[in-house]
């Protein structure tokens, strides 16, 4: 059962990732981009590592894609 | 089929390929695009399949978290707590240092007004 | 797609070429790992019983590998120094747009909530997942939510100046006092007996040094916010 989880979400996080890079505009390459973070911390909690999940959850979704947020707004690029 | 995808070396096959997998995507962006913001991000990409490799390597199947719950009393059949600290501090650091890139990018286009690398030409002549 | 026609061929191929090798190398390399390693983290396990503490991650980041979390935040400090380099400015910064009256109300309601998790988070790290750095950019973020919702809040400087200078000067002191008197930096020399573990008050200086760290954390990551957020003039 873990084994199929870690397959659908792998091959889930490599297209979610090839599709952030080759987007147009950068607001919709930057929500994708908390996606990976997203697959990145369902990963982490199937591995049994709840520190590193944690610790991901919140810098990686949260502070990492605010300061990608920020300088969109003042690169002065329309959303 | 269930079984044949919980033996370990299968989930070591599917770790590895899948953490690389990731890592060359991340590469290639970094190589094909043209905007200063989008090359950090794929910067991003390739420490977190990084990460991932890391700590799935050391997956055991049959072993616990190392926290003690409320019925244990000893300290066995627990994972390795080494590697998960040290992806902590890495996760930290690696975040500081994007922070300070975007902000040097963001005073870069205050300052000339581009985004684009090719045309970044000022100290070529 | 049109990225297409500024790559040439030839650097595809060799990409994709030594994709494929990397791969297959590493594939036939780690198949041949022995399921049964003796690592450093068992023996680590073992000794971990004499501290009492009942996260395992917690107490090799604080006590066994202290002085790399003291480098960590030595790293974290020149960060949060660059980027206030870069981005501070001394004129008013006057911000045009304030937020909805919605968004008012419900941050007003979410402040203390968000506050009282992060505080949670800090001081129970060495019990359950979490800990310092955690707790910190939780803390972070509420104050994040207060800066885009009213248009005057500030953190004011004197503030933060000081819970930073605090927290990284006790942090060594910790240490120096464990210098003198266990012979080794950043030693154990509270009470920290195996029958209190999962207790709040266990395992000697390794909460303690767990909050301070948090503490440090937290203010630095509110002012890289706040420098993030106001600038000048532009918003």
């Amino acid at each position: 059962m873990t084994g199929i989880l870690i397959l659908v979400t792998f091959v889930g996080l490599v297209v979610i990732a090839f599709a952030s890079i080759i987007q147009k505009k950068l607001a919709d390459s930057i929500i994708l981009f908390m996606g990976v973070g997203l697959g990145s911390v369902i990963l982490f909690f199937t591995f049994k590592a709840p520190d590193v999940a944690l610790t991901e959850a919140v810098i990686g979704a949260g502070i990492s894609s605010l300061i990608f947020l920020m300088a969109l707004k003042h690169l002065g690029e329309r959303a | 089929m269930f079984e044949f995808f919980n033996q370990p070396e299968v989930i070591k096959t599917i770790v590895t390929i899948g953490s690389m997998a990731l890592f060359f995507v991340g590469l290639f962006g970094l190589l094909t695009q043209k905007h200063l913001i989008k090359i950090f991000m794929s910067i991003a990409i390739m420490e977190t399949a990084l990460f991932l490799l890391f700590i799935g390597l050391m997956y055991k199947k049959s072993f616990l978290a190392p926290i003690l719950s409320d019925g244990q009393t000893g300290f066995t059949n627990m994972n390795d707590p080494i590697p998960h600290a040290m992806i902590l501090t890495a996760i930290v650091i690696g975040m500081a240092v994007l922070a300070l890139g975007v902000s040097f990018a963001i005073e870069y286009y205050k300052l000339t007004g581009k985004t684009n690398i090719d045309e970044m030409t000022s100290l070529r002549h | 797609m049109s990225f297409k026609r500024e790559v040439p061929t030839t650097v595809m191929s060799g990409f994709a070429l030594s994709g494929v090798l990397v791969l297959t190398i590493l594939n036939i390399l780690l198949q041949n790992i022995p399921t049964k390693i003796q690592t450093a983290g068992d023996e680590l396990l073992k000794l971990n019983s004499s501290e009492g503490v009942a996260n395992a991650v917690t107490s090799v980041v604080v006590y066994f590998r202290g002085f790399d979390t003291l480098g960590e935040i030595a790293v974290l400090f020149i960060a949060s120094l660059g980027i206030g380099l870069m981005l501070e400015s001394n004129s008013k910064c006057d911000i045009k747009a304030e937020g909805n009256f919605m968004l008012q109300t419900a941050s007003k309601l979410l402040f203390p909530i968000i506050m009282l998790f992060g505080i949670y988070v800090m001081i129970y790290g060495h019990l359950s997942p979490g800990g310092g750095f955690q707790g910190g950019v939780i803390i972070a973020s509420g104050i994040l939510l207060l800066l885009i919702s009213h248009k005057n809040f500030e953190v004011p400087h004197s503030v933060i100046i000081w819970l930073e200078t605090l927290a990284g000067v006790s942090y060594v002191l910790i240490g120096l006092i464990g210098l003198v008197v266990l012979d080794k930096f950043l030693g154990n020399f509270l009470p920290n007996d195996i029958s209190n573990m999962g207790l709040l008050l266990s395992g000697g200086i390794i909460p303690i040094i767990y909050i301070i760290v948090g503490i440090k954390v937290g203010s630095e990551m509110s002012m890289i916010v706040q420098n993030l957020i106001k600038r000048d003039g532009d918003v």
